[in-house]
């Protein structure tokens, strides 16, 4: 019990600071939209062809506005000085790194509220509950992993460019399982279940990981 | 008991030494200021007894407890005030307070009386990012005891604060366990049972505060 308060009171804690400030969401959501724009403009997207181009499309902006979502969430407290205050309060590191991945996990799927629909706006892709339930369950595997390596670069100069390099080729499981899902769930033909099992699959298996994890990278 | 047992403390950051040979021992209810210059290791002396840094060598013990194996227990112990106050600029002090209180599994019923006791009752719903910087040290000074620890580190505490700041500092470190870092030697002399000398890493000179004056 008192494991998932602390997650809840950092989750909290990062969602309150984010919409007192609104430093983050708007800019990603901005990002996000401005990505399908140039992407509208870039590829000649048609009815035949959409379901082909726009899962590519789609997982491109999802990954780099998740970089910067992820690599903020540790940064920030770096800039602030108080990560260093949070770890030294005896909470399980691994609480406070879940709380940390839950709030800019939530951050990502504001974001995706938001590219989902105009998704659908500029390409002509349907939105359906399979579409959603893909990106929100890759979304999981993607703040789990993202987090902790955001967590371990937080403490470098040149964390903007390890933060890409580190969380990239271990998200590729999850973007080849989420595109084809993505694809199949606006009509690209094909069962969807075994996509999306694997994807929980995936959860499962980075978010024990990464709260194994956590107390070596937070509390190094 | 001693609240403090440290044996042969050293530090080194890559291969320059910041902390060597290091004896220190503090009983219970002690207050002990650290005085040193600029680079002298109070704080890196100061983060090993927090627990906030694993020393190079030698071995530590708090309140009887090894403090490397034992580190999550002592942690509920301890409260630290380091250099940064380390708060969220967004949220009001009265938040600050209750994030901690969260983290820490104390009642929230605490923050109010400890935003008395450090004067912030009137600037209890201002954001922190609003408040001055002396404001903010005593917020970081009421999170620091918010769990009401019985061994308080504080390095320069004094920083920022206005001339009712050593009073402030005498009334949290009441009926605790005290080891604090300052330039100031008339406030380690006014607050410190004892004082150590720091210099280059190495201690150059302990004792009462008389034995230190004279």
């Amino acid at each position: 019990m008192r494991f998932l308060a602390i997650a809840f009171a950092v989750g909290r804690k990062d969602l309150l600071s984010e919409w007192r400030s609104r430093e983050l969401v708007p800019a990603l959501a901005q990002f996000v939209v401005l990505a399908l724009v140039i992407a509208n403009f870039g590829f000649q997207i048609n009815n035949d062809n959409a379901f082909e181009i726009a899962p590519g499309i789609l997982w491109l902006a999802l990954v780099f506005a998740g970089l910067v979502a992820f690599g903020r969430a540790f940064a920030a407290e770096k800039e602030q000085a108080s990560l260093e205050a949070m770890i030294l309060t005896s909470a399980p590191p691994a609480a406070i790194f879940a709380g940390k991945a839950l709030a800019a996990g939530t951050l990502l799927v504001i974001c995706e509220a938001v590219l989902l629909p105009v998704m659908s706006l500029f390409f002509g892709t349907p939105l359906t509950f399979e579409l959603a339930a893909t990106v929100f369950l890759a979304t999981i595997g993607m703040a789990a992993l993202g987090c902790m390596f955001a967590a371990m670069v937080a403490q470098l100069r040149a964390r903007e460019v390890m933060l890409p390099l580190l969380t990239l080729p271990l998200w590729i499981p999850l973007i080849i399982v989420g595109g084809q899902a993505v694809q199949n769930a606006i009509g690209g033909g094909g069962a969807i279940d075994q996509a999306l099992w694997l994807l929980v699959d995936f959860d499962i298996l980075f978010v024990v990981l990464t709260s194994l994890a956590a107390r070596f990278v937070l509390d190094a | 008991m001693s609240a403090i047992l440290a044996a042969g403390i050293a530090h080194w950051f890559g291969s320059e030494p910041a902390l060597e040979g290091i004896d220190l021992v503090v009983e219970r209810s002690d207050h002990v200021a650290v005085l040193g210059e600029n680079g002298a290791g109070k704080t890196t002396l100061l983060r090993i007894l927090a627990t906030a840094l694993e020393p190079s060598a030698g071995g530590l013990e708090i309140f009887g407890l090894n403090a490397h194996r034992e580190k999550q227990r002592l942690r509920a112990r301890i409260g630290y005030l380091s250099h940064a106050p380390g708060l969220y600029p967004s949220l009001t002090a009265t938040e600050n307070l209750n994030f901690y209180c969260d983290l820490r599994g104390v009642d929230r019923a605490r923050v109010p009386e400890m935003l008395d006791l450090t004067g912030l009752t009137q600037v209890a719903r201002r954001r922190v990012g609003e408040l001055s910087r002396g404001l903010q040290q005593r917020l970081a000074i009421a999170r620091a005891v918010i769990h009401d620890p019985l061994l308080l580190i504080l390095d320069e505490p004094d920083a920022s604060l206005d001339a009712e700041g050593p009073e402030l500092l005498s009334r949290v470190m009441q009926k605790r366990t005290v080891v604090f870092a300052t330039h100031d030697q008339a406030l380690a002399t006014r607050l410190g049972h004892r004082i150590v000398n720091l210099r280059r890493g190495h201690v150059v000179g302990a004792g009462s505060r008389l034995h230190v004056l004279h």
